[in-house]
Formats: structure tokens, sequence, C-alpha cells
């Protein structure tokens, strides 16, 4: 019996990377959260914390809002590895980047070295967390759940080391960028026509409701 | 501040290892060791996964849900789904929100205390049954069935409920599809029939989109198949949108480009368009002359004034930029197509600012082209327009027989008739045939909106309460299915006013999924299985042009008490008893939906395994209309000699049913209009009007598309602006206030307004608010009342995207009942007596963060018993968007 797609699934099916990465298309983004909530259900994120979340930036010089996914970046140079005291937060073979909840003592080095506001304290296991490209779901042959439940396509994983991987074709073919890319931090996760302007937007706090004093942000570090 | 709000989450805390888990229900499997703390995280490995049917929205996509442990853990797309193709969007993930959020109501609930108060009392199902069916008896023993009134929000039966209407004996099966669309689903049946109430774009192929106020990148019935292949023909194959709206919503900030719109001007943008192509030459004549029913020349000299720079002057549209999309638009054709949807339509003139949209594709020629305006059938599969050739599906016999019509004569049911007020009888009594035999009172079908049952049922659902109250029909026993009318209508306030008034309303019964603003007002609350815990037959139109079918089927059992409401129908029909059960002869839903797909190709195993059937191998629905009858089809048929006459007989002999149209000397299917050409120009609007005694001046009368002002915008003073409202992405109209991620991200509705309005009217962002509203001035319900109608209180955000006459608020939000998360509450508050205290989430224990009462903003404001009730002339859709309003500081 041919198998359907999402019988297709387990630990035989685990693809190989050498530099796991992520492109977030900004020309392909709707600003639908899906990415976001997916992730949160995924990962049973707490209300309060968000490790992937979508941005709503309205441009400077026109009168429309552009929408960005932002997510932890797995750089290369991680600056929360170097921070972390103890040592909780490990790389994979793959360059990911993830928290050993075991080992977290809660001293949030990692939410202040984090140039991206990618770590947030989650105060219900009282642990730092972030993004791990669901290492549950690569694990089994799955995408990250964000890229796999993005409906537009705006969001691609693969092996940035492997020149004719489906992520490096678009890198190159984009010109895919990293966000802030003079934090030196070589990251993993790469943006197309993502904007300077953004960068300083993103974080300022007001999204949707100027009254809105989001919690999400101090938990990030991002106030 | 900080510090609170920081304190308040590590307070929330939870220390104990059984309420580390995600969910802790006590109702299924439930595992509380530490050790498997680890391990809750969904693995893959273990979880089982089930295709079925979301129910997050409209759309209904194929989705995977993962259960791991008995619970649903999470949502995929189905790949197979040829209108996802895959794609999902945050709203499927809701479903588990709502399935498993702790004030679910899982058991029946008598009211205890005064209707309203809040008093409730645990009950059997036999007593419930018991109360209603003994109601229900004496209606059909005292030959009054029609005093059940049966009012749906969203049924997705695709017949169940009216088979136990049509069981029952009683026409008042309503909806609300004047809250929605009715407006915009009259000019595509009057063009090309009953067939295509909704059209289906070829969005993959096409190079050129012009979009006149829909917005399927965040909200729209289809939105999600169309957003992912718009979006890979804009970003792979260079196509173009263009969105003319009030506001930068998701989809007009994907666009090319993007023009703010005079509210209730679209149609003056597109008459000029018209006048463009007409102008340059670029009409397909060709086209043209073979399918539609009105000549050019008419066409050019009905929109010679319709120049772009007088549609400048309505609409604020710069005429250049007019002129030139249309241009691009000809020069694109037939890759080419409109998109419209509430932006064009909820308007006083919104039914022929659609017509005049839908008249630029036909002038164009890309109706039914690759890349064009396509039509794919959305009816089921008996059949219908399109769908010849396919395995039938059909819900089982015993087929109930409909009620009959109200009239006077043979056939007619005479009693329910007389009753009615003599005013409305002599209107009745003046129909045509055809509508004589489709009135069945005033609540389904009010005789002064002739339109919104002239091609099929769209009830006037915001008439409902004030024809109640005012006496139009008596009813005794008022069954409120998955409806939010008390919150989400149009001055929703007379909703609960009537609900209250026990003389009006002797019994209401509310079957739903939870406590909200309508179950809170009922005699007797029936809880409902959820989307994931029922069955349901699946079929809509496909954006990849071949039809499909898809099977909802429960990934779990209903929790608690909770039951699928075919079989609390199917129930009820037993108890009442008098004939009735006769017609429910299957033993449990999975039989049912067994039979009523027993001639698909495959076996019901292997359909519940995909989830999703299709014929790939179908040519896609390109051009049906130039397709040439089989012999089949015409065996029996008239065939006229003369060129461009009928062809009757075939399959609808016995009715004389129209099947085609010769052309070119052969027979060829044409459109499912009655002359099977399309029908640009329309008699049915003068003569709907003649009927109802609208002036023959009034725009909507028109039989050609014509652009009209909308009458209360007319010399618009200064100080007075357009209130409107939109729908957010993550939320699905007045449903998913209480699911925690969609609300965690929306949970407010701020007043948007351009920051140049903002700083004439001397506010700043921020600023606190208030925002009257009037009534309207054209041929509509209460119209030309003086003063203010309803007022809010809000505060500020300015929006360099939105039209500066425009103020604006979502309506999703500022729920008054609807538990933790829909009030933005810290403590549970619906009624202790229909929950199950196991069913428990850590994340909304001890409030959301959002609360005021955590220090936080709170959810929003209730904008709906502000907004008049407002129905378009003819067809009754609701005028959401022509709200006339004046703003001040507080």
């Amino acid at each position: 019996m041919e198998l359907l797609p999402w019988e297709k699934i387990g630990p035989q099916y685990k693809k190989s990377y050498e530099r796991a990465g992520m492109l977030v298309d900004l020309d392909r983004c709707i600003g639908c959260h899906s990415c976001s909530v997916s992730c949160k259900t995924e990962n049973d994120v707490p209300l309060g914390n968000f490790r992937m979340r979508v941005r709503y930036l309205e441009q400077p010089d026109n009168n429309q809002i552009s929408f960005t996914p932002l997510i932890c970046m797995h750089c290369v140079d991680a600056p929360c590895l170097k921070a972390c005291p103890s040592k909780a937060i490990k790389k994979k073979e793959d360059g990911r980047i993830w928290i050993d909840e075991s080992r977290c003592d809660l001293e949030k080095e990692c939410v202040q070295a984090c140039p991206y506001g990618a770590i947030s304290i989650n105060v219900e296991k009282d642990v730092a967390e972030k993004c791990d490209f669901c290492q549950h779901r690569t694990d089994n042959g799955l995408d990250p759940a964000c890229v796999d439940n993005c409906p537009t396509d705006a969001l691609v994983f693969g092996d940035l080391a492997d020149p004719e991987s489906r992520i490096s074709q678009l890198a190159k073919k984009r010109q895919a960028k990293p966000w802030k890319e003079e934090a030196g931090t070589n990251p993993s996760v790469l943006y197309v026509s993502h904007a300077k302007w953004m960068e300083e937007k993103a974080n300022t706090g007001v999204q949707l409701d100027v009254k809105d004093e989001d919690i999400t942000y101090e938990q990030n570090n991002l106030k | 501040m900080k510090t609170d709000r920081r304190s308040f989450l590590k307070l929330g805390a939870l220390a104990t290892a059984a309420e580390l888990f995600p969910l802790t229900l006590g109702l299924q499997a439930k595992d509380n060791s530490l050790t498997n703390f680890a391990s809750t995280r969904l693995d893959y490995t273990k979880a089982k996964a089930t295709p079925t049917i979301c129910f997050g929205c409209t759309n209904h996509c194929s989705v995977i849900g993962w259960i791991q442990n008995g619970i649903v853990r999470k949502f995929e797309g189905n790949p197979l789904d040829p209108n996802t193709q895959g794609n999902l969007c945050s709203k499927a993930q809701g479903m588990i929100s709502y399935t498993y959020y702790p004030e679910r109501i899982l058991y029946p609930l008598k009211r205890a205390g005064k209707r309203g108060e809040g008093k409730w009392q645990r009950i059997s199902w036999d007593e419930a049954y018991e109360m209603i069916a003994s109601r229900l008896k004496r209606l059909r023993a005292n030959g009054t069935p029609e005093e059940f009134v049966f009012h749906y929000g969203r049924d997705k039966t695709k017949g169940m409920t009216k088979h136990f209407t049509n069981a029952f004996g009683t026409p008042h099966r309503l909806n609300r599809r004047s809250i929605c669309s009715s407006n915009r689903r009259a000019p595509l049946m009057s063009f090309y029939g009953r067939d295509f109430e909704w059209e289906t774009q070829d969005l993959e192929n096409t190079k050129y989109v012009i979009n006149w106020g829909a917005n399927p990148y965040e909200a729209y019935q289809g939105g999600l198949f169309m957003a992912h292949r718009l979006q890979k023909s804009i970003v792979e194959n260079d196509a173009k949108m263009v969105t003319f709206e009030v506001r930068p919503s998701a989809t007009a900030n994907k666009s090319q480009e993007f023009f703010t719109v005079m509210p209730g001007t679209d149609g003056a943008v597109a008459g000029a368009m018209i006048h463009t192509i007409l102008k340059e030459g670029l009409e397909d004549k060709e086209f043209w002359n073979r399918w539609a029913n009105y000549p050019l020349e008419k066409l050019t000299e009905d929109v010679k004034d319709y120049t772009p720079e007088w549609a400048e002057a309505e609409s604020g549209v710069p005429a250049a930029d007019i002129r030139r999309i249309a241009i691009e638009f000809a020069k694109a054709a037939p890759a080419c197509c409109t998109m419209s949807n509430r932006g064009s339509a909820k308007h006083y003139n919104g039914m022929q600012a659609d017509r005049l949209i839908r008249t630029l594709d036909v002038l164009v020629g890309n109706v039914g082209k690759p890349g064009g305006y396509c039509l794919s059938s959305l009816r089921g599969w008996s059949g219908h327009y399109g769908q010849e050739g396919l395995p039938q599906l059909k819900m089982p016999e015993p087929k109930a027989p409909s009620p009959k019509p109200w009239g006077i004569g043979e056939g007619f049911n005479e009693t329910a008739f007389k009753k009615l007020p003599q005013e409305v009888q002599d209107r009745v009594n003046a129909f045509p045939d055809k509508w004589r035999k489709k009135y069945f009172g005033e609540l389904a079908t009010p005789s002064e909106y002739p339109l919104s049952w002239h091609w099929y049922s769209m009830r006037v659902g915001q008439l409902v309460y004030p024809y109640i109250n005012e006496g139009r029909q008596k009813i005794d026993t008022y069954l409120s299915f998955t409806l939010g009318a008390s919150f989400g209508y149009p001055e929703a306030k007379v909703a609960r006013e009537v609900l209250l008034d026990e003389e009006k309303v002797p019994f209401h019964v509310a079957i739903d999924i939870g406590y909200g603003e309508q179950t809170a007002l009922a005699d007797l609350i029936l809880p409902e299985a959820t989307s994931l815990e029922r069955w349901d037959y699946h079929s809509t139109n496909c954006y990849g042009l071949i039809p499909y079918t898809g099977l909802r089927q429960p990934l779990q059992k209903p929790m608690g008490e909770s039951k699928p409401i075919t079989e609390i129908l199917r129930t009820l029909a037993h108890k009442i008893g008098d004939g009735m059960e006769k017609h429910y002869t299957y033993q449990d839903d999975e039989s049912l939906y067994k039979d009523w797909y027993k001639n698909l190709p495959i076996s019901w195993e292997e359909f519940k395994r995909r989830g999703i059937w299709q014929d790939e191998t179908r040519l896609k629905d390109y051009e049906l209309y130039e397709r040439l009858l089989t012999e089949a089809e015409l065996t029996g048929a008239t065939i006229p000699t003369e060129e461009g006459a009928l062809v009757l007989g075939g399959q609808g002999k016995t009715t004389g049913k129209p099947i085609g149209i010769i052309k070119d000397g052969k027979p060829v299917r044409g459109f499912p209009t009655p002359n099977r050409i399309i029908n640009v120009f329309d008699p049915i609007f003068p003569e709907a009007a003649k009927a109802v005694g609208l002036p023959l001046s009034d725009g909507n009368a028109s039989p050609k598309p014509v652009y009209h002002k909308v009458p209360e915008h007319v010399d618009l003073p200064e100080n007075r602006f357009i209130f409107s409202t939109f729908k957010w992405n993550v939320h699905t109209q007045g449903r998913s206030g209480h699911w925690k991620y969609a609300a965690e991200i929306i949970h407010t509705n701020p007043a948007f307004m351009h920051p140049d309005t903002g700083k004439k009217l001397g506010f700043k962002e921020g600023d606190e608010i208030e925002i009257s509203v009037y009534r309207p001035t054209g041929h509509t319900y209460r119209a030309g009342e003086k003063g203010v109608m309803g007022s809010f209180k809000n505060h500020v955000r300015f929006l360099k995207g939105m039209h500066e006459k425009v103020v604006m608020c979502s309506h999703h939000v500022g729920h008054f009942e609807h538990g933790i998360v829909g009030k933005s509450d810290d403590k549970e508050s619906s009624p202790v007596e229909g929950k199950d205290p196991s069913l428990t989430d850590k994340d909304i224990k001890d409030g959301v963060w959002w609360s005021k009462k955590k220090g936080g903003i709170g959810g929003g404001v209730h904008i709906n018993d502000a907004l008049p009730i407002n129905p378009a002339p003819l067809i009754g859709g609701q005028n959401w968007y022509d709200n006339v309003c004046s703003v001040e500081k507080v």
C-alpha cells in the first residue's frame, strides 16, 4: 500500500544537515500568525512567551504594513551560548542551538546576551526557552512546525552547507541576508526582502495596539 | 507595573507535577507521573494521525489531527486537499483551544433563575429532550409547527438540520446570510445562475487581479485557498494585484498597488474602468457578443459619463491610475480577474457595485479561461452544473418533504398565512407565482426583500428579532444553534431584549459548545460536540478547478455528555414521534455518512484514511459553457433549429428545464441561467422593486449595472466619518474570542484612523474617544430617524493606510460572556454546573496576562450594539460599512 505523506514520518525519514538553517521570505509572508500559533501549540509555549512571533511594521514611506516573523537565529557564533554560566545552552552537530532544560539555572544571562530577543523565561517550568528548530519533528523527517504550517511557503528549512539544497538555492537567488547582520553572530536564519528600518522598528513594542504594553517584550528583553 | 506583571507570571508558575501537563483531562486518558512530563512533548512516533475538516472558519480545509494519549495535540495541513494543497492557518489550532476549553459546556443545563440571570441547574439528557419534545409535540398537534424556529450561525451539516425542520414541518430554518454575503451573491447568481453563488478565480495562472475590498489573506470564504495561490503567482510569476480598500488589510499590504477608496464608491471605480476599456477598444467583442445578454453599444452608452475623472471625484482614486489599471487589466486578459467582497458589497449600493465589477470580467472575456474569472460549482455532488460524470453523493433517503408555501390556494399553507399582518398578505398575494411558491412567512422569506429568497434562501437574519418584536410572526420555541446574534448581529441589544422577553420568546433552547452571549439567554442549553468529535459531509468549490469532497470525522469521543447536532436532532425526532421518526432510519452517524458516500470509487475505510477524494483525471473546469452536451444529455431534448435558442428537455425534460444553448449550430452547455447566457442586464431588479414599492429611481431597482450613491453619504459633513469594521486573520467572526492563542495575539480593537484625521480632530494616539453612530437614510429599516443610534468608547490608534474619512474597529472582541479568555478575566465565570472541573488548562487557570485585573489592557470593546440594522433594499444584506458617525474626545 502506498503510504500517505503523514504516514511517512519516523526516525527512518530523518534528514541530515551539516548546517540547519531557515529562510524567511518576507515577500511571501502574509502576517497570518500560523507559524507562531503552530509553534505554541506544538511546543506548548505558555501564554506570555513566544518562540516565534510575527511583527507588523508600518512602512516609513508608504501606506502599507510589512510583516516579519522573528525567531531564534541559531547563530554560528551564538552569544547566548557563551553567556550561559551553567552551560545549559548547547550546539548540535547540525549547528542548531538548544537549551538543555535540565541544566538551566535561570541565570537569564542568555536573555540579555541575545541581540534578537529570541529567548524568554518560561515561568511554568522555570527555565529559559527558545526555538530549537523543532528537534522532535526534524528527528522524524518533518520540517519545524512553523515551516510546515506556513500557508504561503514563506519559511524554508534545510541545509545551508549544501549548495544544492532548496534553501541554499533560494538564498542565493533571492539574495537572502541575516537580520541585524552587524551583530556579527553569523545567523543560520536568513531573510529575503528585509530592510534596515524593519530591524529598528521590530523591537520598539507597538504592534497593533498602542496601549498594549506587551508583556512578551519584557520577557524577551526587547524593551 | 513591570514588576507587578512579572510577579504575576511568577505566581502563576505551577508547582505540582500533575499540573505541568499541557492539558489535564479527567475525562480522557491521563497520566500524571513526573517521569512522563519530559515525554509530553508531541512524539510523532507514538501519536496517531487522522484527517478531518477544519471548522476554524468558513474555508473548511482538510487537516491532519495528531492525537497523543487520547488528546488532540496538533493540526497540520492535508497535502491531498486540492484547495489547500497542504496548507492551513492558525485557526486550525483554535479547534484545540475550544475543544479543551475549561469553560466548555459539557452537560445539559436548565435555567434555575430568571432568564438571563445566569443561574443554572444540571439536568439529564432525558429531561432535556422531554422539555423540548413536549413543546414541539404540542405545536404539531395544534397544527402550528411554524411556531418552532431553528436559527443557526454556522451549520455545516449539509442538509441535516434542514432535514429536521422539514420533517417537523416548519419553514423556519433561519441563517445569517445577510450578515455575511447576500449583497455579493445576488449579482453572481443573476449573472451566472444559481450554481454560482461564489466564483473560483484561477489564481494559480493569473497575471493580474483587481481587488475591491476582499481580504482573502485574512478572512474570506476560500481565503486560504486563494492566498497561497496568489502569493505564488505574485512572487514566482510576476502577477500583480491591485487593491481598493479603506484600511491596510493583509491583502492590501501584500498588493503591488493599494489605493484607499471612499467607502461605498467601489462601483464608481469599476464603472470608470468599463468606460476606459470600451474607449480604448480593449474589450473582447467576440466573447461579449457570444455570451452577454446586453448589447455592447448599450453598455457603452450606459457608462459614457463614468469617466475616470468623475470616478476620482467620487472615490478619491486618481483618474490616471484608474485609466492605467483598467488598460493593464484588459491587456492581461484572459489571465486576469476581479475579486470583491464585503468592501464593495456591504453597502446600500453594494449589489450594483458588484454588478459593475462582474461586468469587467465579461467585458475582457476572461470568464472560465486559464488565469481568469473561473466558475467551479460548489453545490454538492448531485450532477449540478459542472459536476456531470462525478459519482452521485446524496444524503440518504428517506427525504423529508418541504413544508408548503404560505399563501392562498391549493397547495398553500393558508392557516399560517392568514395570521400574517394584512399589509404583508396583500403584498404577497400580488407577487408573481414564482415568488408565491417560494414564500414561507416573514422570518424565512421577508416579503420586503424578495431577492433574498428569489435564487435561494439567504435569510435576512438581522430582521428576525425586530420582526418577532413587532409580532409579525408568533413563535413558541426558538432554537439557537451555534448562533452569536446577541453579540455579533447589528443592534445586538435588540436580539438580547427580544430573547429576554418571555412573551415574545416563550422558550429558548441553545445548542452550542460554550457559554456565550446567546446561550446565556436560553432556558435550556444543550452541549454540542465540537468539530473534533463529529462527522460531516464536505464539499466546496475548488480553486484547483477540479471538484473534490472531504470528510469531517471524529478524532475523539464527545467529551462529557456533549453530543453531535445530528444525534441530538435524531433523538428529538424519535421522542417527538408522530411520523417524524420515519425520516430517521439510520442507526448512528457513521452509518449515515458511510451511506452518503457509498458511490465513491474508494472504500469507506480508505476515504477515512485519506480524508479527501478527487478524480484528478478530470479536465479542469475551464470554459464549461463551451462544452458540448452529451448524447445522453440530449436524449429527449427539444432541439430548436434557430441559433441561440434554448435546448429544453434532456435531464430536465419533465420540468422543461433549460440544459444548454445552440452556438454555431452545436448544442453547448452555456451557463446555468434560465437563458443559458450571462445576464449583465437583469429585469429581476425592477420587478422586485415594483413588487415592494421601492421607487424605480433607487439605484437598486436598475436592470442594468449602475453606480448610485449611498444616500447618507451624500454631502457628508466635514465632522462626520464612516464607521467600519473588519476581521483579523487569527479570529473568526465572534467565535474565536476565547481561543487562547488567537486572543493572545488580538484581544483589543482600538479605533484605527489616519494620523491626519486624528490630528484634525485633536487626538493623540491612545486617547479615549467616543464614537456615535447614526441611522441610515435610504429605503431601509428605521431609516431617517434622527439622533445618535448608539455609541461606544474606545482608544485611538493611527495607521497611515487608513482612508481619511474612515474610523474602524475590529468586531471579534469585547465579549461579555465566553469565560475567562473571552472576557479577558482572571477567573472562570461560566456556570459551574455545565463544566467538568477536571478539564483544566494551566495557561489560563489564573487568567490571561492582558486582563485588566492583571494590569493589562483588557479584552476590547463590544461595538455591535451601536451599529444600526441596515438591510440593503430588495436583497437584505446588512450594510455594515455605511455607518455615518461622529467622534469626540472623552
